[in-house]
């Protein structure tokens, strides 16, 4: 099927009345990961938010479908049941609700009558186990009083036990130890060797190269200035190590 | 054979005149406000009556009702009876001329119940009804009271419930109020523990075209721990007026109060809460959290917290919101594919978690969700 993928064209969006997204044109295809790189301010959390349809990121011109959905005409919750997945940065905190419950009312609505509440138990156990996640968290309620890590863990686990078509792993590295960091890498890779997430494609979005050492990307996004100026392969993230976003803008021509 | 009245004919008309005479204490807040608790009184056409049923399944707890205590307990009920209102209570002055109605609860000492002790309240339609509940727990007892009201339409229901505790107990007494649209719920609670004791109120306000409450702890022991955890929630057109007050009469003692509200609909409602700590109760700790939740534009929620410190060596901590729904909250949550209204839903039942946790038992817990719920869902 052609119009398979995350596809996004000529993408121009707003907040606040400044435009952020200036044309941005990518594609994820099913069953690849996709590295988005930039630095600060570029645009890269914008574009999460204007795909997952978050009230005040205004589309003002462009398109994103989801293997041929096209995702601006839907609500948020619409989006989400096509199959999407962002892994915030900043998840909120919902006092009251505890997280089973959460991912349940979550893997109810995105795959609906599959899973009986015993069944799910079972496999929210198990993908608990696969990232090393603590049972005391089946009594807490959602974010409330975690620790940016804990975040970071609750949000792979969501992403787990959704079995998203696409995934947008928002800076989910940022604040991480190495341990945390190969769990991420781990949920992924559980994720793409299951039944449920073999064609899932992902974006990942990230400041710092270090995340790609345990999550490979078959193309990497060079973003600055809310403009894609470069793709290349997983060697363009380590040339980034090497040589930072300066090299990138001047050799691109980018204007602020 | 003429029974012991609980009071004589000249109390209650004692009793009749201090109500007219108390002031509620509680002035209206503004024009939306349609109830005056000044001139409030049962209409002339009410006829008194009512039963009570008492569930209780430990032997060696007396749970009787409030004539039968005066004729084969008296001794025990002088103990507490009237023992921890305070005049200010205007309601209670109303209930007390009108006493009949009502349970009697003793836990002898070092007694441990972990069935709670459910104590019913019934009226038919158009009565007025005045229970009183009276709890005496002895040094190092420990029970879980619940009261349940179950009236018909229209009904006028006047009640008190007294707590008096000996040394080192622990009381947790929980309320569950989902009376018909149209009646109309006053509660008076007052509690006194004793030294090193916990009295916990477990309070929520559902039913009623007007539901009040005026709940109430006087620390006069060194070490007690007093807590307070009340919900209500005005939807349709209902009005609630809860004031709590805890009052540090000495040191070395904690307190605990949270409130959840949230209004829907025209729903009003008005929350006082007080935290005195007198001079001399050094070493207190005291902590009141009040949270109210708008959920409609002709939703009101009037939330008046206040502290009052004589004593300058102790904590207390106070904090205060009064708001919509959290668009973030929501917007995370859709982002899950979980639809707007439930979220909305799904938030503001969460939302009354923490006050929820506060009743004894599953069941309890679980009824008060599927009201709550039901606010929501309409």
């Amino acid at each position: 099927m052609s119009d398979r993928g995350l596809r996004i064209a000529d993408l121009h969006c707003s907040v606040e009345g400044n435009e952020i997204l200036r044309g941005i044109d990518l594609t994820v295809e099913a069953g690849k990961v996709h590295a988005l790189m930039g630095p600060n301010g570029s645009g890269k959390s914008t574009l999460a938010f204007s795909l997952t349809g978050h009230p005040s990121y205004h589309v003002t011109a462009g398109s994103a479908s989801l293997d041929g959905e096209d995702l601006l005409a839907l609500t948020p919750d619409r989006r989400a049941r096509a199959g999407l997945f962002l892994s915030f940065q900043y998840p909120a905190a919902i006092p009251g609700i505890k997280v089973p419950n959460f991912l349940f009312a979550a893997r109810q609505a995105v795959r609906p009558g599959e899973l009986t509440p015993a069944k799910f138990r079972a496999l929210l156990l198990e993908k608990m186990n696969v990232l090393g996640i603590d049972p005391s968290f089946l009594g807490r309620y959602l974010n409330d009083g975690f620790s940016g890590g804990e975040k970071k863990r609750l949000e792979m686990l969501q992403m787990a036990v959704i079995a998203p078509k696409y995934a947008i792993l928002d800076e989910t590295d940022s604040g991480l130890d190495v341990d945390a960091l190969k769990d991420v890498g781990e949920t992924v890779r559980a994720l793409r060797a299951s039944d449920e997430g073999k064609e899932a494609g992902f974006l990942i979005i990230t400041h710092y190269p270090r995340i790609l050492q345990h999550i490979t990307p078959d193309v990497v996004h060079v973003m600055i200035d809310g403009r894609i100026v470069k793709t290349g392969a997983a060697d363009l993230a380590q040339r980034i190590e090497r040589d930072g976003y300066d090299a990138l803008r001047e050799e691109s021509g980018a204007i602020a | 054979m003429q029974l012991p009245d609980l009071l004589s004919p000249q109390e209650r008309s004692a009793e009749l005149h201090a109500f007219e005479q108390t002031r509620s204490g509680r002035e209206k807040p503004g024009r939306y406000w349609r109830i005056d608790l000044e001139t409030l009184a049962p209409s002339a056409a009410a006829t008194v009556a009512g039963g009570v049923t008492i569930e209780n399944s430990h032997a060696r707890a007396i749970a009787c009702d409030l004539r039968t205590a005066a004729k084969q307990h008296a001794h025990l009920l002088a103990r507490a009876f009237r023992a921890a209102i305070e005049p200010r209570q205007k309601f209670a002055h109303l209930a007390l001329a009108n006493c009949g109605l009502g349970a009697f609860i003793y836990i002898p000492a070092d007694c441990a119940f972990d069935q709670p002790i459910v104590v019913r309240y019934h009226a038919e339609a158009n009565q007025a009804i005045y229970p009183y509940t009276v709890v005496l727990a002895e040094r190092g007892a420990r029970a879980t009271i619940v009261e349940r009201l179950d009236v018909g339409s229209n009904a006028f229901v006047t009640g008190v419930a007294e707590i008096v505790t000996g040394d080192s107990a622990d009381v947790t007494y929980a309320s569950a109020q989902i009376a018909p649209d149209d009646a109309r719920v006053l509660f008076t609670r007052a509690a006194r523990p004793g030294r090193d004791a916990r009295v916990a109120w477990a309070s929520a306000d559902l039913g009623g075209a007007l539901s009040v409450s005026d709940i109430s702890i006087v620390i006069e022991e060194p070490g007690a721990d007093a807590q307070i955890g009340a919900l209500f929630f005005p939807s349709g057109s209902q009005h609630v007026d809860i004031m709590s007050s805890i009052d540090h009469r000495v040191g070395d003692s904690t307190s605990d109060t949270l409130v959840k509200s949230a209004a829907t609909d025209r729903g009003q409602g008005r929350y006082l809460g007080n935290i005195r700590i007198a001079a001399l109760a050094q070493r207190s700790d005291a902590s009141l959290r009040d949270d109210a939740l708008l959920l409609s534009e002709g939703a009101h929620i009037d939330s008046v917290p206040a502290l009052e410190i004589a004593a300058n060596d102790v904590k207390a901590y106070h904090g205060a919101t009064v708001g919509a729904l959290d668009d973030e909250s929501i917007f995370y949550m859709t982002t899950r594919g979980i639809e707007r209204a439930q979220a909305e839903r799904m938030i503001a039942l969460g939302f009354f978690e923490p006050a929820i946790d506060r009743f004894p038992t599953e069941s309890l817990r679980e009824e008060l969700r599927a009201a709550l719920q039901a606010k929501v869902t309409t």
